[in-house]
């Protein structure tokens, strides 16, 4: 796919690592000329030096019908109008941008940004989970916060090792999607008996996840 | 007679214009709110500005909401940067669904951003060369 990364440092200087990895073409477009030089040494990739608060930058760094543009600069201000002028004007596919203010998520999203991200937004959501479980592992929120999912750890104190997952109670439209065990990935049959050390992966409605933990850590009927 | 109620207008970022524009607005009666972050920017306003001045960041959500952009009837946005009044502006025509908003920008560029919304721009460049070829009678080609 191709590319587009508009500002940023750390964030730019990160992102573009793994996203060689997965073997995109990338372009990565930012104001400061000796980063974009560190960039272009380190990564052998096409870098824009240019004011990116000017849409001819954009326009002259050839990103029109890119797939995806990810907007990482400063001010939040800055990566709306980068994100609107890509999707408006030059026809990019999808635009991300980071948003400093968690309420701004929201707010992108109906401007017309595809995915806004704040780092604060999903740190909260992670902190919250984890003060109510030790086994718990990992916590994903899906469509826009309307699916969660929780990788969670069975201990041997839990109430439903050496249960079949059939015969387990699960809250409304909750499901044990996999279950890992040691190195092999086992589907959530409702027959497989679930044992101490499973990690099990369970999809749910985001208001039901900390139920969930409770009573998969037996802290709870 | 009834009482002319005359309309609400929050104006962020006060400097030439906006302060201008405040005074003027708050003398004919208007109910101004003017936001700007830095608070000896309000020294440019008129010392019979009788409107609300806050102190604080337009762009942050929740100075705009104490600002009472919910219910506000005019809004325009001044700030420096014209990705901030870019921003206010959407936030206040598409968001809060703010009737008058205007916006004031210097890059006559963004102005495709705003097409289909209901937010009028302001360019001090066209109409400084608007204004030249009133004066000078000599037609500028853009």
């Amino acid at each position: 796919m191709k590319i587009a990364i508009v500002g940023g440092k750390n964030k730019a200087d990160f992102l573009i690592d793994s996203l060689l990895d997965k073997e995109h073409s990338l372009m990565v477009i930012n104001d400061d000329e000796s980063f974009c030089n560190y960039l272009a040494k380190t990564y052998k990739i096409p870098v824009f030096n240019g004011e990116y608060n000017k849409i001819y930058t954009l326009r002259d760094a050839g990103i029109e019908n890119y797939d995806i543009v990810i907007a990482l600069a400063l001010f939040d201000s800055d990566n709306l109008a980068i994100c609107q002028a890509a999707k408006r004007l030059l026809n990019v596919k999808k635009t991300v941008a980071v948003v400093s203010n968690p309420k701004y998520v929201d707010i992108f999203n109906k401007l017309g940004v595809d995915h806004a991200i704040s780092a604060t937004y999903l740190l909260s959501n992670i902190i919250e989970q984890v003060s109510v479980a030790d086994s718990f592992l990992l916590s994903l929120s899906v469509e826009h916060n309307k699916l969660m999912l929780t990788e969670i750890l069975l201990e041997s104190t839990s109430p439903w090792v050496y249960r079949l997952i059939g015969t387990l109670q699960l809250p409304e439209n909750t499901v044990i999607g996999c279950v890992l065990r040691g190195n092999d990935m086992l589907a959530g049959d409702s027959n497989l008996k679930l044992m101490p050390n499973d990690k099990l992966v369970i999809l749910s409605p985001p208001e039901i996840q900390s139920r969930i933990i409770a009573v998969v850590s037996g802290k709870s009927k | 007679m009834l009482g002319n109620k005359k309309k609400s207008v929050i104006i962020a970022g006060c400097g030439k214009l906006g302060s201008s524009i405040a005074g003027s607005l708050s003398e004919q009666g208007y109910r101004v709110t003017i936001i700007d972050v830095d608070p000896l920017a309000f020294r440019k306003l008129s010392p019979d500005f009788s409107g609300f001045q806050i102190e604080g960041d337009a762009t942050a959500i929740n100075v705009l909401i104490d600002a009472g952009i919910e219910n506000v009837d005019i809004f325009m946005a001044t700030a420096n940067r014209d990705n901030a009044n870019l921003m206010i502006s959407q936030i206040a025509s598409v968001i809060f669904g703010v009737k008058q908003v205007y916006a004031r920008l210097y890059d006559v560029e963004k102005e495709q951003l705003l097409k289909g919304l209901n937010i009028e721009a302001i360019f001090p460049a066209k109409l400084s060369i608007q204004e030249f070829e009133r004066l000078s009678q000599i037609e500028i080609e853009e």
